[in-house]
This record gives structure tokens, C-alpha cells and sequence, in this order.
């Protein structure tokens, strides 16, 4: 980084005062900052899994290198989100009030297409001042099989076999591309959206994309929070990544 | 009958001595005077049974609506003050599209029939609200449906109380055709059958002989996409089932 | 053809831009570089990250540039202005030397590069410590972009100069050992790989004492990975289809012989 001249006499300390009422000399400010970090999700024909890396940072600096971007709303449904954090964490409360509103008023868990719509919605409520969040909505669809939908900020979803967001999102989505098959939207009939890969393999390729990414993205780093949802339950584990 | 009830039954607000509220209890009342109205439930579907009262010949029977859509998977049968029924319709169709809506999902039965019965409710409230009324809903529903459940029936009436049923009958002629009911129903009957019975006793208890103008039946039943769907009967359908009685 | 920069291509960039072309963007050493002066010499330090935006363009740079044979720099800012500043200083030293056939001054370097610096009135973004030991004992300076410096006992430089700061200001007494020294600024550098993230991978530590450069190239290697693919995916042959083969035995060529144009040797 290139270090701001060194200036002995400041043009303001020797020209005509300009005080904080010029509007010239008002820094910009912005609502919005980008704290990184990066998630992924993989559905499979009997499990989704979805990871989140730890590291919360502003500029080049680290906040904490042990923060969560994972967030469970039901049983089973999760969603992951990257980008700014206060956004991110508004989008939650808001997402956990509805679903307990949900649940008195139903009698019944959101299952994660229910939430994918809502938020959605909630996404594009915001359309003018949006949440400056990347997400992801994960769980299992009524047949067990893993569901993954992918978001831009102002609320556009689409499901999909598995996605990637958040700053580590240019360097992993061709690798995920390439080894889970991705076939063309285009192709009629659809087919082979969903990841043929056994649980394992699906796990295995995950890790990697996070370590791999870990060493070329500077705010994916220190930690990687994994989940594997199935019809037996949720397993959580943590990779350690590269601290640098 | 009403010497005790005195000055107790003006307002909708007011309870009487005994605990009670008139106005609602007349209300009630007011559905027994109203058409007859069955509904059935199987483990593949519901039938809601109908009576029209064409009271003239010059009326027109298919302008007389008392089994309506409310959504998709959703239909319901009234009896009473059918205008009023309007109203409550109304506001279930909203309240379903607005979960469709919110959740990309149909809405669960009861859940609409919650939603109808809190709207029921909400009479002589003061309130800006213009959907609100000053006085009880002088109507009673049946709510056919079909969610994750399964086939659901439900039964509502106008002090905002609901009943999930297995057979229920609504209107002048409920307490014939609910003996009847009682009679002939059975758990693993299947949905022929509760169209008979359905439409036999609407028969029992109508005065005028059954037509294919003179009720309306419609249905809840599974469709391609193994989800119930509302389905009203047309004339030649409706004829059909007479003929099996 | 005069030395130095072209500048005929600004004005054709600037319409660009407003035209909303974007322009090429370059390599930064987002950067820890630090110095420290002790009992018989100097010690430099920098960690090997260098990136592109967020993303990391090299895992393992060399950061610390050689300037004469007593006197080493380290550099921060721009990639290229870094090592071609460097480069240039340390050629014009070189024939200085042979001209006078002395030992390079470290003030020389200094104001060599100042001067150079701030001819560029800050546009050669490099940020600089310099540090070497001649006649007059060991030399540490700072070098800013826009041409000033400073000569102090310890110095830090690029973006996480503030986290070696602070290890130094800690740590740092007067008169340190080798040891010592070598041990503060590796501790200076890794406070910057670890809390910086323009700063990364390993330390390089260079000491200079009089009439020795001990330049320790990963001092610290921190550079393993946390996790190995079980299950890598090969590529068998044939994945990539052939559809049209055609081989030239070397038998069948014929060299021709056409006429070859003589270089231009003017």
C-alpha cells in the first residue's frame, strides 16, 4: 500500500479555513461496507451440504477471525450469507421472526422453499436500498433430496444443484462447474442438475475448495464451518484454513 | 322464548347476566333458517352437497353461489346470510394468495379456516377498519380442503368457533341430515359413496325433489399432481349422481 | 529518444477514461517491510505476499531488493516501481563504484533514490527502507513516494506497517544483539502476515553487518496447507476427443530456401 504523502504544512493550515461546514472537505460516507467472506452449498440426492468460511474483515484489516456466517432458521433449513455484516444480521432477525410467526400460525416447520420464497421477497422489498447481502437458502425439499437457492442482493433466486457466494466466489464456482457437472440451463430436457457425487466425495471436494481458496483470496481465511444436512439429523465440523 | 333476554341483546358487546352474547346466539339462529348444506370428508377427497332454493321459476338457478372457490385447493359451502359469506370469501381468497405469495406454497386448510374465523370475530371492534362489521356474520361455512394433511373439512359459524369434522351438515336442515350422517357415515367409505350419502341426505331434508338445478355439488379430490383441487360439478355430473341414488 | 518516462500516451488515456474505459490495473505489495538498526549492523524484513485487488498474485515475492553489496532495500507500493526503482539505483551505484572505486555510501542510494522519487512528484508509488552498513557504521532509512525520508533506528513501511510498529515499539531497545534483532523484526513481520491482509505467506530477513550480508530468504516458512484432497480427480486420456489426426513424418520436409533478409545491424 502506498503510504499518504507526508505533508509538513497542509494546504488547509495555510489557504482560506475550510471547516467541517464545507461541503468540499466532507469525506464520503457510505452505509454500506463489504466484510467478505465466502459460502457454499452442494445438494446431493440424499443430503446438502453447506460451508461458510469464519474470517470477518473490513479493508485490510480482520475483525474476528471466528464469526459464523451460517444461520439456522428451521430443523433443517439454513441459509449463508456473505457480504455486509450489519445487513446480514438485520436479514436474519428479521427471517427468524417470521419463521417463529410462521410456525404459531401453521403449526409446522419452513421448509426451505417456503423460506426461499419469503426471502426472496424480503430481498426485493429492499429493492432501492438493498441489503448488500449474498445468500443462500439450504435445506432438504419434502422428498429428501438436498435443495440449494442462490440469490442476488435485491432478491432474484433460482434453485440450483449448488452455488457459491461471497469474495471466494470467482475463484471456487468454476472448480464446483467442472467437477459437479453442470448442465446447461439450456438443455431440454433439464437434466443432471443435482450433484451425483456420494456424501464423502461432495465433502471432500468442499474442504478443498475452501483451502485452495483460502491461499489466493485474501478475506476467505482462518476457518471453514462445514454442515451436512440428511433426513438423520445435522453434522457440523470445522476445517482450520491459512491465518494470513 | 326471549322474555329473560331483555335489554341484553342490544349490543354486540355486552354480556348478559348468564355469560351470554345474544346477538351472536341470534345469529346462529339465523343459519338454521338458512339452505342446507352437507359436506363429507374420504381418505380421497371431500364433497360439499348444496341446496339452491329457486323459489321462482323465473329465476335464473345458476346465479344462486352458495359453494365457492377460495383457492385453488380450497372450496367452501355457506349457509345464512349468503351476502355475508361474500365478505368472509373475500378475505380468505386474499389471505391465500398472500401466502402463495409469501411462500411460494398453498396455505394449510386450517390455517384459512383461522383466518376466516378471526375476521368472524372481529365484529362491533372499533375501528377504522372498514371491513369490519358492526354485527356477528349471520353465516355458517363448511371449509373442504386439502394440504399436507390430506383431505380436511372444517365447519365455522358465526361466533368465530371451528370444528374439524369427518361429516357435517349447515342450515335448516342439519339436524335431519347430521342423524342421517351419523347413521351412514363410515371411516373408509370411499368418495362415490360419500357423494351418495352426501346427496341422499340432502334429499331427505330438502322439500323439493332433488334436480340437477336445484343443488350444487363440488368437490376436493386429487389431481395430476397428486394435490386436491376445488372442482364444482356441472349439470350433467350432477345428474349422474342423481341417478345412482 | 531521451531517457526517463513517455508521457504521449496520457491525453489519449484520459479521453479514454471519461469515455468510462477502464484502465489496466496494477500489482500491489500490499506490504509489512521493516528495518531495525543494532548493535553491529542492520536487519530488514518483509513478508512474500503480493496481490492483485483481493486476490493474491504471489504466494512467495522477494520483497527485499539487492542495492549495492552493502546495502539492501525492501519495498512497498507498486511491484514494478518497486523493482525497477531499485534496479535502477543499484545499476547507477554499481558504476559509481567503478568510477571512484569505493564502497557505495548508503546516503548515496538515499538520495538517489529521493531524488527520483520525487521527481515523479508521488506517481512511482514505491514506499522504501533502506538499509546497508559503509565506513561511517549501519544506515536506516525510510523512503516515502513523494521523495522524503527519514533516518531513524526502526522503521516500518507498507499496510501493515502499523502492526510491526507495533511489535517495535514494544520490543525495540538500543544496542540489540544479532539474535535478538533478527527475532523482533521476524516478530514485526509476522504481526503484519498475520493481522494485514494485504500482507502474507513467509518472512525474509536480510542482515547486514560490516563486510557480511546474510540474506535469509523464508526465514519462517508458514506456507502448509490444512488439508489434502482425498479423492483428487484425474483426467484420463482420451477425455479431450480427437477428431482429425494428421501426421508430417520430418522425412517428407524440404527446407526452403527463400531469400533471407540480412539484419539490420545500422
Amino acid at each position: 500500500m502506498a503510504a499518504p504523502p507526508l505533508q509538513l504544512h497542509t494546504p488547509a493550515s495555510i489557504g482560506p479555513a475550510s471547516g467541517p461546514g464545507d461541503i468540499k472537505s466532507r469525506p464520503a460516507w457510505s452505509p454500506y461496507d463489504d466484510n467478505g467472506g465466502t459460502c457454499v452449498a452442494v445438494a446431493g440426492s440424499d443430503y446438502c451440504i453447506v460451508a461458510a468460511s469464519t474470517r470477518l474483515s473490513t479493508g485490510f484489516s480482520i475483525l474476528t477471525r471466528d464469526c459464523s456466517k451460517l444461520f439456522q432458521i428451521s430443523e433443517q433449513v439454513y441459509i449463508a450469507s456473505a457480504g455486509f455484516q450489519a445487513d446480514i444480521r438485520a436479514l436474519q432477525k428479521m427471517l427468524q421472526t417470521r419463521n417463529v410467526m410462521y410456525q404459531h400460525i401453521h403449526r409446522k416447520p419452513m421448509s426451505a422453499s417456503a423460506l426461499a420464497q419469503l426471502l426472496g421477497n424480503n430481498l426485493y422489498y429492499k429493492r432501492f436500498f438493498p441489503y448488500f447481502t449474498w445468500n443462500l437458502c439450504v435445506g432438504l425439499d419434502p422428498e429428501g433430496k438436498g435443495s440449494v437457492y442462490t440469490y442476488d442482493p435485491v432478491g432474484s433466486f433460482e434453485r440450483v444443484g449448488y452455488s457459491c457466494q461471497g469474495s471466494g466466489k470467482d475463484l471456487i464456482q468454476p472448480v464446483l462447474d467442472n467437477q459437479l457437472k453442470a448442465a446447461s440451463p439450456l438443455v431440454l430436457p433439464s437434466e443432471n442438475w443435482m450433484t451425483a457425487l456420494p456424501l464423502e466425495q461432495a465433502q471432500d471436494l468442499v474442504r478443498d475448495a475452501f483451502v485452495s481458496a483460502g491461499e489466493r483470496d485474501i478475506y476467505t481465511g482462518d476457518c471453514v464451518e462445514i454442515l451436512t444436512i440428511t433426513t438423520g439429523g445435522v453434522h457440523r465440523e470445522t476445517l482450520d484454513l491459512k491465518k494470513d | 322464548m326471549f322474555l329473560t333476554r331483555s335489554e341484553y341483546d342490544r349490543g354486540v358487546n355486552t354480556f348478559s347476566p348468564e355469560g351470554r352474547l345474544f346477538q351472536v346466539e341470534y345469529a346462529i339462529e339465523a343459519i338454521k333458517l338458512g339452505s342446507t348444506a352437507i359436506g363429507v370428508r374420504t381418505t380421497d377427497g371431500v364433497v360439499l352437497a348444496v341446496e339452491k332454493r329457486v323459489t321462482s321459476p323465473l329465476l335464473e338457478p345458476r346465479s344462486i353461489e352458495k359453494v365457492a372457490e377460495v383457492d385453488k385447493h380450497i372450496g367452501v359451502a355457506m349457509s345464512g346470510l349468503t351476502a355475508d359469506a361474500r365478505t368472509l370469501i373475500d378475505h380468505a381468497r386474499v389471505e391465500c394468495q398472500q401466502h402463495r405469495f409469501s411462500y411460494n406454497e398453498p396455505m394449510p386448510v386450517e390455517s384459512c379456516t383461522q383466518s376466516l374465523c378471526g375476521l368472524a370475530l372481529q365484529f362491533g371492534e372499533d375501528d377504522e377498519d372498514k371491513d369490519r362489521m358492526s354485527r356477528p356474520f349471520g353465516v355458517a361455512l363448511l371449509v373442504a380442503g386439502w394440504d399436507e394433511e390430506g383431505p380436511v373439512l372444517f365447519s365455522t359459524d358465526p361466533s368465530g368457533k371451528y370444528l374439524k369434522c369427518k361429516a357435517h351438515a349447515i342450515g335448516s336442515g342439519s339436524e335431519g341430515a347430521e342423524t342421517t350422517l351419523l347413521e351412514q357415515y363410515k371411516a373408509d367409505m370411499s368418495y362415490p359413496d360419500a357423494e351418495k350419502l352426501a346427496l341422499s341426505t340432502l334429499k331427505q331434508v330438502m322439500e323439493e325433489k332433488v334436480t340437477a338445478t336445484n343443488v350444487d355439488i363440488a368437490a376436493v379430490r386429487p389431481s395430476e399432481d397428486k394435490l386436491g383441487q376445488y372442482k364444482l360439478y356441472n349439470e350433467s355430473e350432477i345428474e349422474a349422481v342423481i341417478a345412482r341414488l | 529518444m531521451t531517457a526517463g518516462f513517455q508521457f504521449d500516451l496520457c491525453n489519449r488515456n484520459r479521453l479514454l477514461e471519461s469515455k468510462g474505459v477502464q484502465g489496466a490495473s496494477v500489482t500491489k505489495t500490499g506490504t509489512t517491510i521493516a528495518g531495525l538498526v543494532f548493535k553491529d549492523g542492520v536487519v530488514l524484513g518483509a513478508d512474500t505476499r503480493s496481490t492483485s485487488g483481493s486476490t493474491v498474485a504471489d504466494k512467495n515475492c522477494e520483497k527485499i531488493h539487492f542495492i549495492a553489496p552493502n546495502i539492501y532495500c525492501c519495498g512497498a507500493g507498486t511491484a514494478a516501481d518497486t523493482e525497477n526503482v531499485t534496479g535502477m539505483i543499484s545499476s547507477s551505484l554499481d558504476l559509481h563504484r567503478y568510477a571512484t572505486g569505493r564502497e557505495s555510501r548508503v546516503v548515496t542510494a538515499m538520495t538517489m533514490l529521493k531524488s527520483h522519487l520525487f521527481r515523479y512528484q508521488g506517481y512511482v508509488s514505491a514506499a522504501l527502507v533502506l538499509g546497508g552498513v559503509d565506513f561511517r557504521g549501519p544506515h536506516l532509512f525510510t523512503v516515502y513516494p513523494h521523495g522524503s525520508t527519514d533516518a531513524l533506528p526502526f522503521c516500518t513501511m507498507g499496510s501493515g506497517s502499523l502492526n510491526a510498529m507495533a511489535v517495535f515499539e514494544a520490543g525495540y531497545k538500543d544496542d540489540l544483539t544479532r539474535e535478538e534483532a533478527v527475532e523482533l523484526v521476524a516478530n514485526a513481520i509476522k504481526a503484519g502476515i498475520y493481522n494485514d491482509l494485504g500482507s502474507g505467506s513467509n518472512v525474509d530477513i536480510c542482515v547486514i553487518t560490516k563486510g557480511k550480508v546474510d540474506y535469509l530468504r523464508n526465514h519462517e516458512y508458514l506456507q502448509n496447507k490444512t488439508y489434502q484432497r482425498r479423492h483428487p480427480v484425474t483426467y484420463g486420456k482420451g477425455t479431450t476427443k480427437v477428431t482429425k489426426e494428421k501426421i508430417i513424418p520430418l522425412s517428407e520436409l524440404t527446407i526452403q530456401d527463400g531469400d533471407a533478409t540480412a539484419m539490420d545491424t545500422s
